[in-house]
């Protein structure tokens, strides 16, 4: 779903925005695409999956170097398969049509936790077998029937020290209050964790988010409207905030550390009421290389040393618990389940998103447009 | 019969010493000409003659170089060309198409800002003028290229300018269109009494119609005159070459033009002794009326003789030896040899 | 055989498997479109309804149009000017003009919508310099708002109609205009009753080309905007890849695609649409 742009944004920074931008010019030609004809092996790239190697669908760039040396290197040597990549980005969109036009060339997609809930009942996801996958090695609530955390992400603001330099914000109501901290906020465009940001702001506790009140929480969102404006992939909050156009931004950890460093700093963090995103991996139905590799593919993400591998080299953090507290003290701001960020944190409900999603998005794109 | 007449009192336009360089390259070469009130004066020449030039700059859409332009004695070097009150009838007639022949023609006075019942009836009587009153609903594109031609005219003479330019007018239409045009052209002309210069490259044109003709070379007036004064008394081998067909003989005192139709020809040794020259038919060509005949003579180029096909006494064929003569005022001399 | 053959020229046989290849390719496509807007979720005409059943796709249909209508009215209007000034210039000018305008065309659609913000931007150039020379005090909101959508599109779309512009204006007869001014009509009569109307079949296509191409346009708003002006194309792509309301997405892209058809048939009823974007010649 949306938060995919997440990992796009993360994996391949601001050159990425390039592919977005052509992608979007053609977004005729993509609705023409989606009238079925021969998309299905375009969006698969060549990476045709079959017995002797399981394809993994992720966001190209790092992602390739990272999941083979976190996942495919010890996958091979336990199976004897080997790991190739289709790196186009598995939207929900696109993996629909392919389970739809019958052409199945990926194995396993790196998709969000909700994708799980909205794909798996419609019959385009295989369930999770966890005979061979491990309901431990994931957060309680993150092991779903069609899918299971391999990693969490999260949203927290970051804000500009030259302005609040004195009296700084330090929760999502001082974020909401324009007018004890005036200056423009930078909202997330696809709903997610802006809503939950403007439900907390509004008072409501971190575990009782869920369901959202949608009704409040888009009151909220506009009634800082005037002073918002929203972006839509990850470059697009970087400049933002390194133009000084926003004084607050809603901002992924891993983007906030990077905005952190470019800025010297005069941008800062805050992860208290972080929302913990959960990463999944799903697996399209009827994939080609079956569900046996594929599960061994899955439990292989979520050892540990593949979970710390993935955070090293991808800012993603670990959702298996026995990780926590492995995690190093440099990496220890920016993963949002260290142990120094852990008790400040919400948890995003997966399920919600997946049945309420597609209103939520619409609702808050009409609120803000 | 003037009803369509302009101010007959002016439209006298004077050239004194007029230039015209693009660049490096003198177009028009210090031409002074008068042209009188009311008259049909043509410009002929060769393309590149400087004739277009010269109009341009009397229509003022180009700046003079050097020299002036005077119209009724005053200068309008400096007059625009919108407020000229010049007349012009253009190559390939620049109607305007998304227009009726009636806005057309009216357009002149339209913007001129006169009351719509004088345009009106200026347009109808214009219409009259060139018997095109069923048309002037019509857009230009519904119209015959000759019907084109006479809109622009009536277009052109609408607010009775002093006098009208009319730049290659009929070098659109067919031979047998142009000689009918050719006729309506000067009759409007006699009608309305404005001062008319004419650009041809085609001499039928410029003698059938002129009053005067000036003859263009190279940016230069080689000679000016009437119809008869050219055709008859050419000074240069240009004119007596560019207005109608000339025989050049060279002779001791000099070079000769002569007419191909002012030769007499008769079979070998008939003249009894008044031949100027002797020779051998090399070609007849037949054009109905006349017959052109090539006669060889030796030591001189062919010469042309054209002779009325009914009055060939004497059946003249190829390869025959034949006598040429002409009287003493047929031969006209020179005077750039 | 040679009963078909009277019928139909040779030539169709020529271009018969290009047919085929643009109807596969392209006709069922478009027709799956069609399919889907009526039969996705369920069967029926509710993704039409939704048209005035929610205020949302009737805004961002309105935000939509009157975007578009705005960018080309500006658009239209600039490139005018430009294509006045390229076909009277001097020719080797023009050469000039002409590359720079095609070189336009090269520059990314994201390039140009950064190198924007950069310009216009809170603390880009323009803002700075003039809160610099105290000409303000507080930087002037030109982005993420409508005037920096229209700002980033008019900017995209003036070489698009400069190019039916300059092809419309090449063709005019200079004599014409001569003639006008001959006649006594000054500069500014000569370009309202002549110059105008005998350039009216290149400002249509101009308009069309312009208006059409905005109806598609995304990254600009998306980025511009500041996330508030949603347009069409960029929510039919939200509904196609995020939210997979494939038959809203269907309903709107063939709403487009009738919309855009509706408005060359309106256009065909004043003119002929060759003539417009340089085909045959009309009187």
């Amino acid at each position: 779903m949306q938060d995919k742009q997440f990992m796009k944004e993360t994996l391949i920074e601001s050159a990425h925005a390039y592919k977005a931008g052509r992608m979007d010019r053609r977004s005729f030609l993509a609705l023409c695409g989606m009238a079925g004809v021969a998309t299905a092996s375009v969006i698969a790239g060549d990476a045709k999956a079959a017995a002797d190697h399981v394809v993994m669908w992720n966001w190209g760039g790092q992602s390739v170097e990272c999941h083979g040396s976190a996942i495919g290197d010890a996958f091979t040597k336990a199976t004897g398969l080997g790991v190739k990549y289709d790196t186009s980005g598995p939207l929900e969109g696109k993996l629909r049509e392919m389970v739809d036009s019958g052409n199945v060339t990926a194995d396993v997609a790196d998709g969000d936790l909700f994708n799980a809930v909205s794909l798996g009942p419609t019959g385009h996801l295989e369930p999770i077998d966890y005979s061979i996958v491990s309901k431990e090695k994931t957060l309680p609530n993150y092991a779903l029937e069609y899918g299971v955390s391999i990693i969490l992400y999260g949203y927290a603001f970051v804000y500009d020290t030259e302005v609040y330099g004195d009296n700084p914000p330090k929760d999502w109501k001082d974020f909401f209050d324009t007018a004890g901290f005036p200056g423009t906020r930078a909202l997330y465009k696809w709903a997610n964790g802006s809503l939950e940001a403007a439900l907390m702001a509004d008072g409501v506790p971190g575990d009782a988010l869920y369901p959202l009140d949608m009704e409040r929480a888009l009151n909220k969102v506009k009634s800082i409207k005037d002073d918002s404006i929203y972006w839509g992939s990850g470059s697009e909050v970087h400049s933002m905030c390194v133009n000084g156009e926003a004084s607050m931004a809603i901002i992924w950890q891993n983007r906030g550390r990077n905005i952190e460093t470019d800025t010297e700093g005069r941008y800062k963090l805050v992860n208290n009421q972080a929302m913990a995103m959960p990463g999944a991996y799903i697996v399209p139905k009827g994939n080609p290389a079956g569900r046996d590799a594929v599960m061994k593919f899955i439990a292989t993400a979520q050892e540990v040393p593949a979970q710390l591998a993935l955070l090293d080299c991808l800012g993603m953090t670990p959702s298996n618990p026995a990780a926590f507290g492995e995690i190093p003290e440099d990496q220890q701001p920016y993963a949002i389940t260290s142990a120094m960020n852990i008790d400040k944190i919400v948890y995003n409900d997966p399920v919600w998103w997946g049945e309420n999603g597609s209103e939520a998005v619409n609702a808050f794109l009409d609120a803000i447009s | 019969m003037r009803e369509a007449a302009s101010d007959a009192k002016s439209g006298g336009l004077t050239l004194s010493g007029l230039t015209k360089h693009f660049g490096s390259f003198t177009a028009v070469d210090n031409v002074d000409l008068d042209i009188q009130r009311g008259e049909f004066l043509t410009l002929l020449g060769p393309s590149g003659s400087g004739k277009t030039t010269l109009l341009m700059m009397i229509a003022g859409f180009l700046d003079i170089t050097a020299g002036d332009i005077l119209l009724d004695g005053r200068s309008i070097r400096d007059v625009p060309a919108e407020r000229r009150n010049f007349g012009m009838v253009f190559q390939g007639y620049a109607l305007f198409p998304h227009m009726t022949v009636r806005d057309n023609i009216g357009y002149a006075l339209d913007v001129r800002k006169r009351p719509r019942a004088e345009i009106a009836a200026r347009v109808d009587e214009m219409l009259d003028l060139v018997q095109l009153t069923e048309f002037g609903h019509r857009k230009p594109g519904q119209l015959s290229g000759g019907q084109q031609q006479r809109v622009a005219l009536a277009r052109a003479l609408a607010f009775a300018p002093p006098v009208l330019l009319l730049d290659e007018p009929l070098g659109a239409l067919d031979k047998k269109l142009r000689i009918e045009v050719q006729d309506q052209l000067k009759d409007i002309h006699q009608r309305v009494g404005t001062t008319f210069v004419y650009v041809t490259h085609d001499q039928e044109e410029a003698l059938s119609m002129s009053d005067r003709i000036v003859i263009m070379q190279q940016g230069r007036i080689e000679q000016l005159g009437t119809p008869n004064e050219l055709y008859e008394h050419p000074r240069t081998r240009f004119a007596a070459g560019f207005l109608g067909k000339s025989n050049f003989l060279t002779m001791p005192d000099g070079t000769y033009a002569l007419r191909p139709e002012k030769i007499d020809i008769a079979p070998g040794g008939q003249m009894n002794g008044t031949a100027r020259l002797t020779g051998t038919i090399r070609g007849i060509t037949y054009f109905g009326a006349v017959q052109k005949l090539m006669v060889a003579v030796e030591g001189r180029d062919d010469i042309e003789v054209d002779v009325d096909s009914w009055r060939n006494p004497h059946a003249l064929r190829e390869g025959q030896p034949v006598d040429l003569g002409w009287s003493d005022t047929a031969a006209v001399r020179l005077e750039d040899t | 055989m040679r009963v078909l053959g009277r019928h139909i020229s040779p030539g169709w046989l020529l271009v018969a498997p290009l047919l085929l290849v643009v109807l596969a390719f392209y006709a069922g496509p478009l027709a799956n479109i069609l399919w889907l807007s009526v039969t996705d979720p369920e069967p029926g005409i509710g993704n039409y309804q939704k048209l005035y059943q929610t205020d949302a796709l009737g805004r961002i249909l309105w935000t939509t149009f009157r975007i578009c209508l705005i960018t080309t009215f500006f658009s239209v209007a600039l490139g005018y000017s430009v294509a006045y000034a390229m076909v009277h210039a001097h020719a080797r000018n023009q050469h000039v003009m002409l590359t720079f305008l095609l070189v336009s065309f090269w520059i990314s659609v994201l390039v140009r919508t950064f190198a924007w913000l950069m310009l216009l931007g809170r603390n880009g150039l323009v803002n700075e310099s003039m809160e610099a020379i105290g000409l303000i005090s507080e930087p002037v909101r030109f982005m993420r708002n409508e005037l920096g959508v229209l700002i980033g599109m008019v900017h995209y779309m003036v070489p698009y109609a400069v190019l039916p512009l300059l092809a419309n204006m090449q063709t005019l007869d200079t004599r014409v205009m001569a003639a006008s001014r001959n006649l006594g009509a000054t500069g500014t009569q000569t370009f309202w009753r002549i110059y105008l109307p005998l350039t009216a079949p290149g400002l249509i296509a101009a308009s069309l080309l312009v208006f059409i191409l905005s109806l598609g346009f995304y990254v600009t708003p998306a980025i511009l905007g500041g996330g508030k002006v949603l347009m069409v194309a960029e929510y039919i792509s939200v509904q196609l890849l995020v939210t997979l309301n494939w038959g809203t997405a269907a309903m709107l892209g063939t709403l487009m695609l009738f919309s855009v058809l509706a408005l060359l048939w309106l256009m065909s009823r004043f003119m002929q649409l060759s003539a417009a974007f340089g085909g045959g010649a009309t009187r």
